[in-house]
Parts: C-alpha cells; sequence; structure tokens
C-alpha cells in the first residue's frame, strides 16, 4: 500500500526558517505538486496547538502519508511520529525535511537561493513518503537474567541489586578471586572503611544468595542472539565451557593502573614507588604499629608526585593519557591523612600540578593542610627530577608557589600518583563489539543522558571500566545499569526500530557479499525453492545499510530507506527549481 | 648517582628544605602562615619597605628552607612589629607574631641566645 494523498506541513520555527526561506511562497509551489492534497505553514508545528491543528487535517482530508519541513529529525522525529500516529496514521509514512539546519541556518545570505534548496529538500521529502510502506515496530519478549561481566565492586554490587529485584543473575570473575581493585586497598576515602574488608562483606553476601551464580577463572567467549535473549558461551579455566541465555548483559571489567617507564620519575630506583604500591604496603601496617617501613627501612619523609600518567601532553601521541584519573588527588591526600595518623612526625611534601579533591573531598584536602602536609606546585613543562644516592632520594622541583625557585628535598620515599588507565581486553571488546572512545575506556551513547547503555543493544557498562572512578562513582553507574537492566527485562518485551534490511528473495543470487559487508552478524543463509539466498535477521540488523552498496544484484535494501525511495528522492532533488524566479500570479496582481 | 628529568634545574639556583628546621617550626607551631593567600597586602603597607615581601620569608619558613631564612637575618631584624600589616591581612594572618617568634629562633640558634 503506497501513499496517494500527502499532506505537506512547512514550519516556520518562529522566524527560525520563515526569516530566511520564503515559507509561504514554498507552499504555493509545493501545493501544485502531484499527490500533494494538503499543504499548510505553521509557526510552530511542535506546539500542542501546531500539532492539533496538522491532526485535524490529516483526518479531515484522509491523508494518508505527511511530510514536515522544519527543524533536523534528532530534535522532533519522535514528535512528528508520535503526531502522525494520533492521527491514525502509520508513523513510518512521515518524513521530517530538515528545512532549518540544512537550509535556513545555512544560508542566511541569500533568501531566493535557500528557497530554491527548500523546494528541492522537500519535493524529496514528498518522493520518499510517496514510497513508503507502513512499517511495524519489531517487538522481541526478554529473559529475566542477566550476565554480569567482573566482579569488581561495580559487578558484586549490581549482581546484589538485581538479585534484590528478583531477577537472576550469572556473575563471571575472570580472576581466581572476585574484589578486583578494591580488595588491594586498606582505608579508602571518604569514610575511611578498608577496602578488602568492603569487598568481604559484598562477596559473602555474594554467596548467600540462590538466584546469584558465581564464576571466577571464567570468561566471556561467544555471545549471539540479541537483546532481551542473548546466547552466550563461557570458558571456565582453560578447558570448560558452557552456554548460557540471558536478557542482557552488564560489563564492569574495571581499569587498570598506569605503569610508569623505567626512568619516568625515577622509576626502578629503590625507594621509588607508585601510589598502588604504597597503598598496598599501608593496608599491610599495623595501625598500632605507630611508624612505617619500607625495604626494613623506618620512613621519615614522603615526597608524592602527582599526576604520573594522567594529564599528558597529546604532542607524546596517540597514546598519551590526556584526561585526568579523577581518583587519585584524593585517594593521596587521604593517603597522606592514614601515614599521619600512624606517625605524626613523618614529613610529607606533595608535588601537584592542580589539586582535584572536587566536591566533598575538599575537607580531605583542608584536613591534610592543617596536619603539616607541605605542598608544591609544579608545571607540565617542568617536571620534578628524582635521583637515588647513599640511600636516600632527592627530588628537585620549580615551585610556583615559592616564585618559581627550584627547590630540593631529601626523602625516604617518592610516590608516584600514577592514574587509571583502560584495561586491555580485546576479547572482550570483540566478542560484544562495545565501543571504545578516543581515551581507550568503553563509550556509551550518550555521557549525559544515556551514560550506561552502549551501541549494542542490551548490553550495558558499569564502573571504572567506563573512565575514571572512584568507588562511589563506579557503584553508582552500576546501580544505572541495574535500573536499566531491570526497566528492560520486567516488562517482558522490547519494542524495536523496524528500519532494518531486507532481501528481495527475486533478486539475490547468494554471492555473500552482504554477509561479508555486515559488520553486526545480521546476515543468514537461507533457502526458498531450492534456492540459495540471503536473509536478514531483522533482531540483529541495525539498519545502518553498509551491506546495500555491497549488493552487486541491487537484492538487499533498507526499510524505510529503499532502493525505490531513496532514487525518486535523488530525481526530485534534481529537478528544475526556476519556477522561484518567476513572480507568482499572486505577486504579480499586487505590484 | 642517578637522575631523571634534570633538564628544567640546569644552572638554576637549588634552595634545600631542611627538616630540622622545618621540625622546629612546627613543634614552636606559634609561627602560623599556611592562611596566607598571597595578595600582597602586607607588602604594598609595610612603611620600611622591606627587601624580602612577607609572604616569600613565610613561604620559605613554612616549607624549612632555612638558607633563606638566614639569608634574610637582617630583613626580620627591620621589621617595626608596627602590626599595619596585620591588621590589614584579609587571610588574618598573625604577620607580626610570626616574625617574633622567627627572631626567637634566630637569637637562639644564631646568636646563641636564650631565653632561661
Ligand atoms: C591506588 C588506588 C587507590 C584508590 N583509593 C580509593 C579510595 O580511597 N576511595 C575510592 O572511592 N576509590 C578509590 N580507588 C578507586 C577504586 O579502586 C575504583 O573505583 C574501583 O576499584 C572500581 O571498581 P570496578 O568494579 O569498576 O573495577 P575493578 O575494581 O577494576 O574490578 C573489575 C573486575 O573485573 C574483572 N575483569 C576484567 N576483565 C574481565 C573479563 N574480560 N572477564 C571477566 N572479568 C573481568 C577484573 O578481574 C576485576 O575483578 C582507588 C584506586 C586506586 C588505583
Ligand atoms: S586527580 Fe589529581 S593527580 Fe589525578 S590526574 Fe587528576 S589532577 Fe592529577
Ligand atoms: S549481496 Fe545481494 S545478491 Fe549477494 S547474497 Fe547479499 S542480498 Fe544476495
Ligand atoms: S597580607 Fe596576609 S594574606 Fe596577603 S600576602 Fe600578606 S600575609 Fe599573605
Amino acid at each position: 500500500m503506497s501513499v496517494k494523498k500527502i499532506g505537506v506541513y512547512i514550519c516556520e520555527c518562529g522566524g527560525n526558517i520563515s526569516d530566511f526561506v520564503d515559507t509561504e511562497r514554498l507552499r504555493i509551489e509545493i501545493a501544485k505538486e502531484k499527490d500533494v492534497d494538503s499543504s499548510m505553514v505553521n509557526m510552530f508545528t511542535c506546539s500542542d496547538a501546531g500539532q492539533q491543528k496538522v491532526i485535524e487535517d490529516i483526518k479531515e482530508k484522509h491523508l494518508d502519508g505527511i511530510v514536515v519541513a522544519s527543524c533536523s529529525p534528532k530534535l522532533h522525529l519522535g514528535t512528528f511520529r508520535a503526531m502522525a500516529k494520533r492521527a491514525g496514521l502509520n508513523e513510518y509514512q512521515y518524513t521530517q525535511v530538515n528545512l532549518r539546519e540544512q537550509c535556513s541556518w545555512a544560508h542566511t545570505h541569500d533568501m531566493q537561493k535557500a528557497t530554491k534548496k527548500g523546494l528541492r529538500l522537500i519535493r524529496a521529502g514528498i518522493a520518499k513518503t510517496l514510497n513508503s510502506k507502513p512499517l511495524k515496530k519489531l517487538r522481541v519478549k526478554t529473559l529475566p537474567h542477566v550476565l554480569v561481566i567482573g566482579a569488581g565492586m561495580a559487578g558484586m554490587r549490581a549482581a546484589l541489586s538485581l538479585s534484590d529485584i528478583g531477577i537472576s543473575v550469572h556473575v563471571i570473575e575472570k580472576e581466581p578471586e572476585v574484589g578486583g581493585m578494591t580488595k588491594r586497598w586498606g582505608k579508602m576515602f571518604p569514610r575511611n572503611k578498608n577496602g578488602y574488608e568492603l569487598v568481604e562483606k559484598l562477596e559473602t553476601e555474594l554467596k548467600k544468595r540462590d538466584n546469584i551464580e558465581l564464576l571466577t577463572n571464567a570468561e566471556l567467549v561467544e555471545k549471539d542472539g540479541h537483546i532481551g535473549d542473548f546466547s552466550v558461551k563461557i570458558q571456565v579455566k582453560k578447558d570448560h565451557f558452557f552456554s548460557l541465555k540471558v536478557g542482557c548483559i552488564i560489563v564492569s571489567t574495571g581499569f587498570e593502573t598506569y605503569t610508569p617507564t623505567k626512568g619516568e620519575f625515577g622509576y626502578g630506583l629503590p625507594g621509588i614507588v607508585t601510589l598502588p604500591e604504597f597503598e598496598e604496603l599501608l593496608a599491610q601496617t599495623d595501625d598500632g604499629s605507630k611508624m612505617i617501613s619500607y625495604n626494613k627501612k623506618q620512613i621519615k619523609s614522603i615526597c608524592y608526585i602527582y599526576c604520573v600518567g594522567s594529564r599528558q601532553n597529546k604532542m607524546m601521541g596517540e597514546s598519551a593519557h590526556q584526561y585526568c584519573s579523577r581518583y587519585c588527588c584524593s585517594a593521596t591526600v587521604n593517603t597522606s591523612n592514614q601515614v599521619h595518623e600512624i606517625d605524626q612526625t613523618i614529613n610529607q611534601f606533595h608535588l601537584y600540578r592542580d589539586i582535584r579533591t572536587y566536591g566533598k573531598y575538599e575537607l580531605l584536602y583542608t584536613k591534610s593542610l592543617e596536619e603539616g602536609s607541605l605542598y608544591f606546585r609544579y608545571d607540565e613543562e617542568y617536571p620534578p627530577s628524582v635521583s637515588f644516592e647513599n640511600n636516600t632520594c632527592t627530588v628537585v622541583v620549580k615551585d610556583s608557589l615559592t616564585g618559581n625557585q627550584n627547590i630540593k628535598m631529601n626523602c625516604d620515599l617518592v610516590v608516584l600518583v600514577t592514574g587509571m588507565i583502560p584495561r586491555t581486553n580485546k576479547q572482550l571488546a570483540n566478542v560484544l563489539k562495545i565501543p571504545i572512545g578516543q581515551d581507550g575506556f568503553f563509550n556509551e551513547i550518550h555521557p549525559k543522558l544515556r551514560p550506561v547503555e552502549t551501541v549494542v543493544d542490551g548490553v550495558f557498562i558499569a564502573g571504572s571500566c567506563q573512565g575514571p572512578k572512584n568507588l562511589s562513582e563506579s557503584v553508582a553507574s552500576s546501580m544505572a545499569a541495574v535500573a536499566k537492566s531491570a526497566a528492560l527485562l520486567l516488562k517482558g518485551y522490547v519494542n524495536l526500530e523496524p528500519l532494518v534490511a531486507e532481501v528481495d528473495p527475486n533478486l539475490c543470487e547468494w554471492c555473500g557479499e552482504c554477509l561479508k559487508a555486515c559488520p553486526y552478524n545480521a546476515i543468514q543463509i537461507t533457502e526458498i525453492e531450492n534456492k540459495k539466498i540471503a536473509e536478514v535477521v531483522p533482531i540483529l540488523c541495525k539498519g545502518g545499510g553498509v551491506c546495500v552498496p555491497a549488493c552487486p544484484s541491487q537484492a538487499i535494501s533498507v526499510k524505510g530507506y529503499t532502493n525505490t525511495q531513496i532514487s525518486s528522492m535523488i530525481e526530485s532533488l534534481a529537478k528544475n527549481v526556476d519556477i522561484i524566479d518567476e513572480e507568482t500570479n499572486e505577486e504579480k496582481k499586487t505590484s | 648517582m642517578i637522575t631523571t628529568n634534570t633538564d628544567s634545574q640546569k644552572n638554576e639556583k637549588i634552595v634545600t628544605i631542611n627538616c630540622q628546621f622545618l621540625n622546629q617550626m612546627k613543634l614552636g607551631s606559634e609561627f602560623n602562615a599556611t592562611a596566607c593567600i598571597n595578595c600582597g597586602t602586607c607588602t604594598a603597607i609595610c612603611p620600611m619597605e622591606i627587601n624580602l615581601l612577607p609572604r616569600q620569608l613565610f613561604r620559605y619558613v613554612l616549607i624549612g628552607a632555612e638558607e633563606k631564612v638566614l639569608e634574610n637575618v637582617n630583613n626580620i631584624y627591620s621589621c617595626l612589629l608596627c602590626r599595619m600589616c596585620e591588621e590589614n591581612c584579609p587571610a588574618g594572618v598573625h604577620i607580626a607574631e610570626n616574625v617574633r617568634s622567627l627572631r626567637t629562633y634566630i637569637n637562639r640558634e644564631v646568636y646563641g641566645l636564650s631565653r632561661s
């Protein structure tokens, strides 16, 4: 059923469009087009009143397809689809023409030419609607079962919360033990709870739950299926494999800490350690011992060098870690407060670039100042130098707080405050196809509005695998992933966009080109009347259309963007628009 | 001896931190200059136009740069203790009090004078 009676609604966008494009003139010309049964100019089509007017017009004239020439579909595609639906139309027989971003805003200097371009764009929209077919959303059933990958704090917390809601969980951890990084730490900011104790608490709780299955030494090796119904294959130890069906997947695989290159700030020399190494030392130091020893030597002075492996200059090349690691200022300041608690006579020097103890953690910084920690500020261009002689480390820093003078300090221990870096997880990234951001961490769809969803439907990311996060931030994002998973699974089904590829069995010769082109494994082979042809699994297809140009027989096309639609749009775009140069009859009359 | 990243310090003077001095000043604890915000009011207002800015002096004391303090003994004794600066310091640093406690230290350590 293709469209025969079309309504075209041109929006002024309160002047945003009509100040630069002659909207009324466009309406007059569009009204002359074949198949256009109604045309209208509105000041704000998206307003309630504007939408109501359009709906009445559609019903009154018994239209079966519409075009709205307004802003970018990014803004109002959903709005106008819903409007079309309320008017009794199929929402996929609506086309949005971007007359604002792609016309009026781009051509503010020449109204006549902009109007001509507008005419072309709207004609193309009409052609697209004319050749559209009614489509139905794909409905998929969801299984109330989740796979959590990585049993750090983020993963364990997610599993427990899902279990609370009544959703069963499989947690897989690639190490022999759970707890991730946190199990290595002693007193953690902000409340000074021991990291290893926090881990123990969650682990005990996890093991009590009937609806949580925890597997250590386990990794994901294969994933098939789609949102709501994934089949996953898990490898336990070297030789044991088993399969599982889950409705969605939460990835909480965490981070790695930066390891300085040999010689970077003296790393490799005795007495020079990283923050994680120092924190492990502290976690093993008895609170009551009143002293800290390193290599059997009592520590009397410590120098911390901040931002090691973070905020690197982009001149260092693509691998530079340009971001701030977020956790380390607060963690270091907190650590120095712990040191002070154990032994008040230890002198502590902090060499920083900027102190970023944001939010409530500022209090930790104030405390450390009160306790006598000394702060020195260095510029990125003049990193401190570190040397080792006579059993002590010597650090020289060009301190901008002392008029850029070089200050030398001797200390028993130098702590390099190393940042967070993305974990190398090639196999997992390959299996799940989660996009990786410029910084190397897993990428969400939208950092503000869709912070834990990925472009792979049904795969969520949580915790520090997304980017540097402290513990409370890691857990907060894992709770967000729980909420998204539960919302998806408890409803029982999901609706998906039907704009997916489709094969014309008459044209397909099964050459396999589309299968090679498809990045989502959405093409499979099937047989109709003894003829091998390609078949699209609609649920897996993202409608990206990479397969379309690959097909030598033009047998495959994407619904809503079919070959007929696209070629008719191109023809319409190319049609003559000189008519705009001529005066209209009305203009002739008035002049 | 092994050294890294030394380029920036070539041919430049280096001030060394003396932990003993640092601890002495900390223990004395009458000396308090951490609140200083480096605004320069004290410098602008000082009737003696003392060469060494109080805030620089305080920084030297704070970080335990004893050599710098000793270099500036004359400046420290030029202060009138008039408290003009202290009255006007927006951060409430006890400037004159600090100078006084520094003099106590110098009297003891440099001139060998002790209170008892
Ligand atoms: C030195 C240091 C001190 C810190 N101090 C504090 C502090 O005081 N306060 C604070 O709030 N935060 C602190 N943090 C930050 C805190 O450690 C992190 O926020 C937290 O560990 C993040 O938890 P996570 O679960 O996201 O990741 P992780 O702890 O890294 O856990 C990830 C887990 O996933 C597993 N995994 C990885 N890949 C796979 C795979 N392919 N398959 C299966 N499993 C996999 C890993 O083995 C690991 O167990 C500190 C960090 C450092 C480095
Ligand atoms: S949190 Fe602090 S130490 Fe860490 S990278 Fe950012 S500024 Fe540097
Ligand atoms: S590329 Fe075209 S002809 Fe070849 S298998 Fe795919 S749909 Fe069929
Ligand atoms: S007036 Fe006070 S705050 Fe300002 S520089 Fe002098 S001592 Fe510091």
